[in-house]
C-alpha cells in the first residue's frame, strides 16, 4: 500500500473512531486518576475523588427523593488498620422530567466530587497501600433509565510516620553535683 | 489515475530518501501525480467522514423511537412464561385475541413512574375493547419492592417478574421503559422506547386494537426463551 493511501486510511480510521465515539450507546461515569495521597499515621486525611457523568445523562444523587430510586454510593474495602472516615457526598441538583414537572429528582450530572477521609492507625507500617472500592450508580437521560452499574474506584495511599513532636530534653534536676 | 485504479500489490516497499521522503525517482510515485492524488484522497475521506458523522448522529436520534430491524413491526411477539406477583404463571400466548401493551419497567426507573399512571388510566379506558396491559418488572430487587410500588401506583393490570432471557427475546431491552404494542394476531405493531407522551401510547394502543385476530404463524414460539 502506498504511503498516501496509508495516510488516508489512517485519517479515515481516526475519523471513523471519533464518529462512533461521539455516539454513546450507554451512559458512562468515569473517575479521574487520583493524585499522590500521603496520609500520616494517627491523622485523618481527606481524599477527593472526581467523577464525570457523560454528557446527556444524570445519575441519582446519594439522597434521591424516592425510596425506590437507587442512590449513588461509594463502598471501599480498606486495608487492615486504615480506617475510613465519613464519606461526604455533594448535594445533588433538582431535576424534573418534561412530562411530569411535579416529579422531582435529585441528581448528579457533569462533574462531581466525593470526599473520603482515611485514617491510618498507629499500627500501620509506613508504605504504599492500595485502596479498592466501587461506586454504584444508576443513570438515566431525559426519557429512559439504564440498569444500575458499578465503577471500580482504586487509588493508593502512602502512609508515613507521624511527625515527631520536637523532643525536649528531660527536665534536669536542679541538684548540683559536686 | 484515481486511487481505486492503483493495484493493491505494490511489491516490497521502496526505501525513502535519507530525509524521510519517498524515493522521488520511483516510477510508482511520480511527483506530479502525488500532488494531484493527495487532495482527492483527502476530499474522499472528508466526505465519507462527514457522511458517517451525519448518519451516526441521525441513527442515535432515531434510536429512541424506531423499532430495530430485529424486533420490527409485524414481528410475531416472542412468547414467554413468567410469574405474576400472585405467584401464578402467565404466558403471553394466553392473551391471543387481545391487544397487548407489554411494558418493561423497573421500580428504580423514574420515567416508568411517570408512565405507570397513564397505563392504569388506559387499561381502564380501553380494557373493555380488548386491551390488556402487562407490566414486566426488570428489577433485581425483591418481589416485595415491586409489589409495594405496584400497590402505591394503583396498578390495575398484571405485573410479571421479568427474566433477562425474556428481555433478550425482545431485543435486549437495554433501557427502561420500553413498550411493545402487540396486535390481536400476536404481531408487534408498535414499539416505544423511553418516555413519550400519553398521546403516543394511546395512538399505539389504538393501532393494536385495530388489528384482526388471526391465527399466528406456527413459528410464534420459536424464540421462546427458556425461563432462568
Amino acid at each position: 500500500m502506498r504511503r498516501d493511501q496509508r495516510n488516508a486510511l489512517g485519517v479515515f480510521a481516526l475519523l471513523a473512531a471519533t464518529c462512533f465515539a461521539q455516539v454513546p450507546k450507554a451512559p458512562s461515569v468515569s473517575m479521574a486518576p487520583v493524585g499522590a495521597v500521603t496520609a500520616q499515621r494517627t491523622k485523618q486525611t481527606t481524599v477527593e475523588l472526581d467523577f464525570r457523568v457523560a454528557s446527556g445523562f444524570h445519575i441519582n444523587s446519594n439522597t434521591p427523593k424516592s425510596e425506590f430510586l437507587i442512590p449513588t454510593s461509594l463502598k471501599m474495602d480498606p486495608p487492615t488498620d486504615i480506617v475510613l472516615g465519613k464519606i461526604h457526598y455533594p448535594a445533588g441538583k433538582d431535576l424534573t422530567f418534561p412530562f411530569s414537572p411535579e416529579e422531582k429528582l435529585n441528581v448528579y450530572s457533569g462533574d462531581f466530587t466525593i470526599k473520603l477521609a482515611v485514617h491510618p492507625l498507629s499500627s500501620v507500617v509506613p508504605g504504599k497501600y492500595a485502596m479498592r472500592g466501587t461506586l454504584r450508580y444508576q443513570a438515566c437521560d431525559n426519557a429512559q433509565c439504564f440498569p444500575p452499574k458499578t465503577l471500580p474506584v482504586n487509588f493508593d495511599v502512602k502512609v508515613v510516620k507521624e511527625k515527631s513532636q520536637g523532643r525536649r530534653n528531660p527536665a534536669q534536676s536542679p541538684h548540683v553535683h559536686n | 489515475m484515481s486511487i481505486s485504479e492503483q493495484p493493491d500489490d505494490q511489491g516490497p516497499e521502496k526505501p525513502g530518501t535519507p530525509d524521510g521522503n519517498p524515493d522521488m525517482n520511483s516510477p510508482a510515485a511520480p511527483v506530479g501525480r502525488r500532488s494531484e492524488r493527495n487532495p482527492l484522497a483527502l476530499v474522499v475521506v472528508a466526505m465519507i467522514a462527514a457522511a458517517m458523522l451525519y448518519f451516526g448522529f441521525h441513527m442515535a436520534r432515531r434510536a429512541g423511537s424506531e423499532p430495530s430491524a430485529f424486533m420490527g413491526k409485524s414481528t410475531v411477539a416472542p412468547d414467554f412464561k413468567l410469574e405474576t406477583l400472585d405467584g401464578k404463571d402467565m404466558r403471553l400466548s394466553d392473551l391471543r385475541g387481545k391487544a397487548v401493551l407489554l411494558n418493561f419497567w423497573a421500580t428504580w426507573c423514574g420515567p416508568c413512574k411517570i408512565e405507570t399512571p397513564w397505563l392504569v388510566e388506559l387499561q381502564k379506558e380501553y380494557g373493555a375493547q380488548g386491551l390488556q396491559v402487562i407490566g414486566v418488572a426488570m428489577d433485581d430487587s425483591g418481589k416485595d419492592d415491586i409489589q409495594k410500588f405496584a400497590k402505591d401506583m394503583g396498578v390495575n393490570y398484571p405485573v410479571l417478574l421479568g427474566k433477562e432471557a425474556v428481555g433478550e427475546a425482545y431485543g435486549g431491552v437495554p433501557a427502561l421503559p420500553e413498550s411493545f404494542f402487540i396486535g390481536r394476531n400476536g404481531k408487534i405493531v408498535e414499539r416505544i422506547i423511553g418516555l413519550k407522551g400519553r398521546g403516543d401510547i394511546e395512538d399505539a394502543i389504538k393501532k393494536a386494537l385495530n388489528t384482526e385476530s388471526g391465527s399466528a404463524p406456527s413459528t410464534a414460539n420459536a424464540d421462546l426463551p427458556s425461563p432462568k
